[in-house]
């Protein structure tokens, strides 16, 4: 106490880190890999602007869907990008996308004891061509996945990837199998009406949406062409293309 | 050389009025004084032979180590001060393991180079509160052979911190007679078998004692197996078929 007696014992805490809110999701193709975020970023009930991106561009062939705390988020796509500019000034080459995972893991296992409060996404084009993404954990564990909702919805989000890309609890027609991978028009299909679907029933999303598209050098990128709102974010010729997709989202 | 010398040879920080640094000079002639190490790259992989000196009927000549693996991919020959190597190899595994802990990945054969020449220039009067360093240049030559994304490389290393890409490389005592045989010989669609040969061939053409798989050592890497060091059985098959 001010006076010096320890009459009435206090506590006081101060906490660092806050969620604000926004859902992030990415699927892999044979060939491709759509990686999509919304574009709120809120506060409780508030929203604190309705445009802060959660989804970068990191190499010609990679990109990182950032969700959690925003402050966190951002600072480590920094530092991520400075270690990959870095890495190709050592090594004269783009660092491969398994390579930046593992290195994704060895930066926040990093601040193990004082995390970034964020949950990452990592999709883009594998070294042999394939579709890729991988998922982590605020402390760094990673697995490569076919599909992976992350932040907000991810409750609403993921049982409806597990159901339509894995096809949990479907029955294949007599005779028949279920694919291993679907083509990009179905992959966009979902990713558009998870987003819709995830911000009817979800405050903390909505405003806009952000899908970033790669497709493997050589392959075409079929089903873009029916797609609104295309831009083409490719830097060099013969390299993987890269595409990013804007819509808007409700904003109630 | 030697009749330029002056005050300037003491200092290992100083460079003399005509720009140079006596003692990295003198440290690139240690090398001279060493034992004949051959490289020779072809698209197959890389061969690394060095001579072993026997001094005595009484050294176990197995106990003789001039080529060292630094990691799964890659290894390494030396000519020189081969006590001095051990620091340098020690870095470069270090720095190869740190980067497949890092980035899951095998690190690049010019990348380990780079790094083991980072570490050959880290020399000269160390300040107080600083971790103990080199107070010389390191005295040793490396050939460096590995294979990565671009295939099979030899890289050649001095005590002045350069380093180049090779196809076909000797230092050491023999050197000279050696790279101009190596020069003769090398080609570029080389077999494996006939790098390993050609090895042999031109360390004996520089040898003073009669060569046999005990005053011999060979290495290759390979993509299939990385690095090896060949026994003395499979040493004993090449020589015989040389």
């Amino acid at each position: 106490m001010p006076d010096g007696s320890f009459a009435h014992p206090q506590q006081r805490q101060f906490n660092p880190y806050t969620d604000n809110g926004g859902t992030i999701l990415a699927i892999a193709g044979a060939d491709f890999t759509v990686i999509a975020g919304d574009t709120r970023q809120s506060e409780g009930y508030s929203i604190q602007t309705r445009y802060a991106p959660k989804v970068f561009r990191l190499t010609d062939r990679a990109v990182l869907a950032v969700n959690g705390f925003a402050a966190d988020g951002n600072m480590f796509v920094k530092k991520v990008k400075q270690r990959l500019e870095w890495y190709r000034h050592a090594h004269a080459k783009d660092m491969p996308l398994r390579a930046i995972a593992r290195l994704i893991q060895t930066m926040l296992y990093a601040q193990r004891f004082f995390p970034y409060y964020v949950y990452n996404i990592l999709g883009g084009i594998e070294e042999d061509g394939t579709g890729a993404v991988y998922s982590f954990d605020p402390v760094g564990s990673y697995e490569r996945e076919a599909c992976r909702a992350a932040g907000a919805a991810q409750s609403l989000v993921q049982p409806f990837l597990d159901n339509q890309i894995y096809f949990k609890n479907q029955k294949a027609a007599a005779g028949q199998t279920h694919p291993t991978h679907l083509p990009l028009s179905d992959v966009l299909s979902i990713v558009i009406d998870s987003f819709t679907s995830a911000t009817e029933r979800h405050i903390e999303v909505g405003d806009g949406l952000e899908i970033f598209v790669v497709v493997t050098k050589g392959h075409s990128p079929q089903g873009l062409e029916s797609i609104r709102n295309v831009q083409e974010v490719t830097t060099r010729a013969d390299t993987d293309r890269m595409f990013v997709i804007r819509r808007e989202l409700k904003k109630d | 050389m030697f009749l330029t010398r002056s005050e300037y040879d003491r200092g290992v920080n100083t460079f003399s009025p005509e720009g140079r640094l006596f003692q990295v000079e003198y440290a690139i002639e240690a090398i001279k004084l060493g034992s004949t190490t051959v490289g020779v790259r072809t698209p197959e992989g890389v061969v690394l032979g060095v001579e072993k000196r026997v001094q005595s009927p009484l050294l176990e000549s197995s106990s003789i180590e001039k080529i060292m693996e630094i990691d799964r991919h890659l290894g390494c020959a030396m000519s020189g001060l081969t006590a001095d190597a051990r620091t340098m190899i020690d870095h470069a595994r270090v720095t190869s393991q740190n980067h497949a802990f890092t980035y899951d990945e095998r690190i690049k054969v010019e990348s380990v180079t780079q790094a083991v020449c980072d570490l050959a220039l880290r020399f000269g009067e160390s300040v107080h509160d600083e971790d103990a360093m080199m107070s010389r240049p390191f005295g040793v030559a490396l050939l460096i052979a590995g294979i990565d994304e671009l295939g099979p490389q030899l890289f050649h290393t001095d005590p002045s911190g350069t380093f180049v890409r090779y196809d076909a490389k000797a230092i050491g005592s023999g050197s000279e007679a050696a790279q101009s045989e190596l020069q003769d010989k090398w080609h570029k669609q080389m077999t494996l078998q006939e790098a390993q040969i050609l090895v042999l061939r031109v360390l004996k053409q520089v040898m003073e004692e009669k060569l046999d798989h005990h005053n011999v050592q060979l290495a290759q890497v390979l993509p299939t197996t990385g690095f090896e060091i060949l026994d003395e059985v499979r040493l004993k098959e090449i020589v015989d078929i040389m």
